[in-house]
């Protein structure tokens, strides 16, 4: 007997559907084989299905059983075939009507007790099935119901399965664990005592998409500032919540309430943290790295200086598309990557300080600037020095504006910029930022002289018109023309890093 | 001994360069002998000692060649253009390698020395001292190193009417730039006054050089200028080698928290002379200093609003932050102020950090 049940498997973030076949026959020994390029952990299924079979008191036909995985040319990985496998077995072997499984699909692992759990990447999965009506795990209902516009089907055993295809029981409701799901709030702005320039890069960051590199020694509070850099963005957009979702369910994890990652993420992998972890990859199943996680959100590398430069030198790709191009020479995959850099460093090995506080020689200084590339250190608009708070201001327990209020701010500069130019100001292209920033003239003046004293590059003029759009943006009535204060605080927020002045700021 | 016949009429110059290259000689031995014999006798006399191995003829050659490819002359202990100022001291390059003028040697000289790690407002003194000395006539005597030495030659160097002649003593072969990036400096003071090196050509800048250098630095100088140094820092190796030879040591007074002011305000506390600006020097070393032109205050009065931030920079290096927070001013409001003040030179920013420079608004 032949029965054939749809399921998907994972490449990447995304799910490519497939056709579960199986046939059962009298002829030849009892066998049960795996076909259609399944990795070891589909042969492993055999076990744990026919446990599954008999702890919920079906039958395991002693018979030969070939199960093939048709779909995709490639090497299919994890347990996520393993209810549809037992579906399709118990089809072949007339224990359950054929015309029930038509039009569903099925993701899920089997427990030896008979328990269907949830596994990475129910959603992609999903969504790569199409129109056929999904039936997952319970705890994988949230992502599902996200990513198909069908009715999805949950069950928590197989028992349950075949009584709701056998039309015995009603299909189980799903159960939505609200209260243990609440993400926690994020931090809050307010915390933060004193440090009004990096709390204003955080806000011109936030409003322009603009990197930032935070320079300062440690314990000068850049990784309590980058933590909340997420809450002063504004939630994700439809797609890229989606697109957010579904890296974090390939992954397996847990998702809010509703489903969708909506809030800005952030993700700050360490520094000794390899290539692949970062922008993903492996051999068996690409998976998503740090980059991708972020997506939609904040990427924050603290200690910059300390990663290897062959993984930083990676990043430069996905900052300039948005996208990870992963490649491998049985696969590829696209996995989606637009995040706001944000990192930390220290500007000299001793950690700097007051001019003339610092131990280090200019050699120690250059070597290590050296460490972070000069490409890498282009991509920030926004270079601020962050200090150790001043202790009056420290001591006096008040704190600055909260999340809220700045946040308000930034998702009106950012309409603003939106509407009038139809992007964010990090994006405009340099051939038209002659046309969209115009500046005062004593602005224009002041960048002039930057440029004759040899202490601005091209580049760095043009990132500073950028980032001086998005001052003047944040200002209550934004000016049509960037005055002299919004230049001479672009300035001020693209601090040079390198041995002397007089020196150029890249 | 070989001896190929072009280099027996080899002028005793090739033979004080090949002398340079000999380490296992004791500089006092070399120079005892060489106030008896020309180079040429020197060498071969250590050469029939065949204690060390010598350079052979070829290698003799080669360098020599080197000396001339990049225009470097040498002079010795016992030549009659050895400058007189080392050949009275008490250790003495037996061989000297220059690059310009020696005769600026006989001018008045005076030393201004200082950190790597300089301040803004140090660079910026050190500058002053540079330009004011060479408008009255001394010859500034410094090391080419980054931070203060470099700030001092720039500014001897920095008004063409001084006509300064500065005088540099590194610690590398002269055709070695160190820092590279001093590669225009370096060129400027050889043109306009002298480079020294008792290295030969070729050498590289290895640490130990650098306190034989100050040594010289501190033989030529009439009075020896420490504009800023750290704690133990390498000017006051040149400020004991001073002292040693009863050269007048006058010091820049620095704030009491600055770092880089420690070595200086110690000097201070030990009893150097009070070097605030030009006049002292030149007082120092009995001239008068009266012919010293006063140099106007070229920078433009800031705007009134620009005041408090000014004031705040005058006391300690501030952050913008601090700046902000001590006038009560908005963060725009500090940075429109500085960046005017940045611009005719009333502060400079270091890594975010900023402070007051040159003369004082009076």
């Amino acid at each position: 007997m032949l029965a054939a049940v749809r399921s998907a498997t994972l490449l990447g973030v995304q799910g490519s559907p497939l056709t579960v076949e199986v046939h059962v026959t009298h002829n030849g020994l009892p066998a049960f084989h795996v076909v259609g390029l399944p990795d070891e952990s589909c042969r492993e299924s055999r076990d744990r299905i026919r446990a599954a079979l008999l702890s919920s008191n079906l039958q395991w036909p002693n018979r030969r059983v070939t199960v093939n995985l048709a779909g995709p040319s490639q090497r299919k990985g994890g347990s996520g075939m393993d209810l549809a496998i037992a579906v399709a077995l118990l089809a072949a072997n007339n224990d359950l009507p054929s015309e029930s499984i038509a039009d569903l699909g099925f993701i899920g692992e089997l427990g030896l007790d008979g328990t269907v759990r949830r596994v990475p990447g129910v959603a992609p999965m999903v969504a790569a099935m199409g129109d056929v009506r999904p039936v997952v795990p319970m705890d994988g209902y949230l992502e599902a119901s996200a990513a198909t516009k069908q009715d999805v089907r949950v069950v928590s055993t197989l028992t349950e399965l075949v009584m709701a295809l056998r039309g015995d029981a009603p299909w189980p409701d799903p159960q939505i664990d609200s209260a243990a799901a609440d993400p926690p709030p994020l931090p809050d702005l307010a915390d933060v005592r004193g440090q009004a320039m990096a709390r204003l890069a955080l806000e011109v960051a936030a409003a322009g998409g603009h990197h930032l590199l935070f320079v300062g020694p440690p314990g000068s509070g850049k990784t309590m500032l980058a933590q909340r850099l997420p809450g002063l963005l504004p939630r994700l957009d439809t797609t890229t919540s989606l697109e957010a979702t579904m890296v974090y369910s390939a992954i397996g994890a847990t998702l809010p309430p509703t489903g969708l990652i909506v809030m800005p993420p952030l993700c700050a992998p360490h520094h000794s943290s390899s290539m692949v972890s970062l922008v993903g990859g492996g051999t068996a199943n690409l998976r998503p790295g740090q980059i991708s996680l972020a997506h939609g959100g904040v990427l924050f590398l603290d200690e910059l200086g300390e990663f290897s430069p062959r993984v930083l030198d990676a990043l430069r790709q996905p900052l300039e598309e948005g996208v990870i191009r992963v490649a491998r020479a049985r696969q590829h995959a696209t996995l989606p990557a637009r995040f706001l850099l944000v990192a930390a460093t220290n500007p000299c090995p001793c950690g700097g300080g007051p001019p003339g506080s610092c131990e280090c020689d200019d050699g120690a200084r250059l070597r290590y600037l050296r460490r972070l590339s000069g490409p890498l250190l282009d991509r920030f608009d926004l270079r601020v020095g962050v200090d150790r708070p001043d202790v009056d201001e420290f001591l006096d327990g008040r704190g600055g504006e909260p999340t809220a209020v700045v946040a308000r701010r930034v998702a009106t500069a950012r309409r603003r910029a939106l509407a009038q130019r139809g992007l964010l100001n990090s994006a405009i292209p340099a051939a038209h930022i002659d046309e969209v920033v115009l500046l005062s003239d004593d602005a224009q003046r002041l960048l002039r002289t930057e440029l004759e004293r040899d202490r601005l590059t091209g580049r760095g003029y043009h990132r500073i018109r950028r980032v001086a759009r998005t001052i003047a943006d944040l200002d209550d009535d934004s000016p049509d023309i960037v005055g002299l204060g919004h230049v001479a605080l672009a300035m001020q927020l693209r601090v040079h890093l390198g041995v002397s002045r007089p020196a150029r700021v890249a | 001994m070989r001896r190929s016949t072009e280099l027996q009429s080899a002028p005793e110059a090739v033979w004080a360069a090949a002398l340079a290259e000999m380490d296992g000689v004791p500089a006092s031995r070399l120079v005892a002998m060489l106030r008896l014999d020309p180079p040429s006798a020197v060498f071969a006399q250590l050469a029939s000692e065949r204690l060390l191995a010598l350079p052979d003829d070829r290698d003799v050659g080669e360098r020599w060649d080197r000396c001339v490819d990049s225009a470097i002359d040498v002079t010795w202990v016992g030549d009659d253009r050895y400058p007189t100022a080392l050949a009275n001291d008490v250790a003495p390059p037996p061989v000297l390698f220059f690059q310009g003028d020696l005769d600026v040697l006989s001018g008045r000289r005076a030393a201004v020395v200082g950190t790597r790690n300089a301040t803004a407002a140090g660079r910026a003194a050190a500058f002053g001292f540079g330009a004011d000395l060479a408008s009255s006539g001394v010859h500034v005597i410094s090391g080419l190193a980054r931070g203060i030495d470099a700030c001092a030659h720039r500014g001897a160097l920095s008004d063409a009417a001084f006509d300064g002649r500065p005088i540099a003593v590194v610690g590398s072969g002269l055709d070695v730039v160190y820092p590279r990036e001093h590669h225009n400096l370096w060129t400027q003071v050889a043109e306009s006054g002298v480079l020294l090196s008792e290295y030969p050509p070729g050498s590289e800048p290895l640490p130990y050089h650098f306190p034989m250098r100050n040594r010289i630095v501190a033989a030529l100088a009439e009075a020896l200028v420490v504009v800023e140094s750290r704690h133990r820092g390498g000017s006051l190796i040149t400020v004991d080698e001073a002292l040693l030879r009863g050269v007048h040591v006058l010091a820049v007074p620095g704030g009491i928290h600055n770092r880089s002011a420690d070595g200086t305000n110690g000097l201070l506390r030990d009893g150097a002379a009070v070097a605030i600006d030009a006049t002292d020097v030149l007082a120092a070393m009995a001239i008068d200093h009266r012919r010293l032109v006063p140099r106007g205050e070229p920078r433009p009065r800031p705007a009134a609003a620009d005041l408090a931030v000014y004031q705040a920079c005058c006391a300690a290096p501030h952050t913008m932050e601090g700046i902000a927070l001590q006038t009560g001013q908005s963060l725009v409001q500090v940075a429109m102020s500085l960046a005017r003040l940045d611009q005719v030179g009333w502060v400079a920013g270091t890594d975010g950090w900023y402070e007051a420079i040159g003369a004082p608004l009076r």
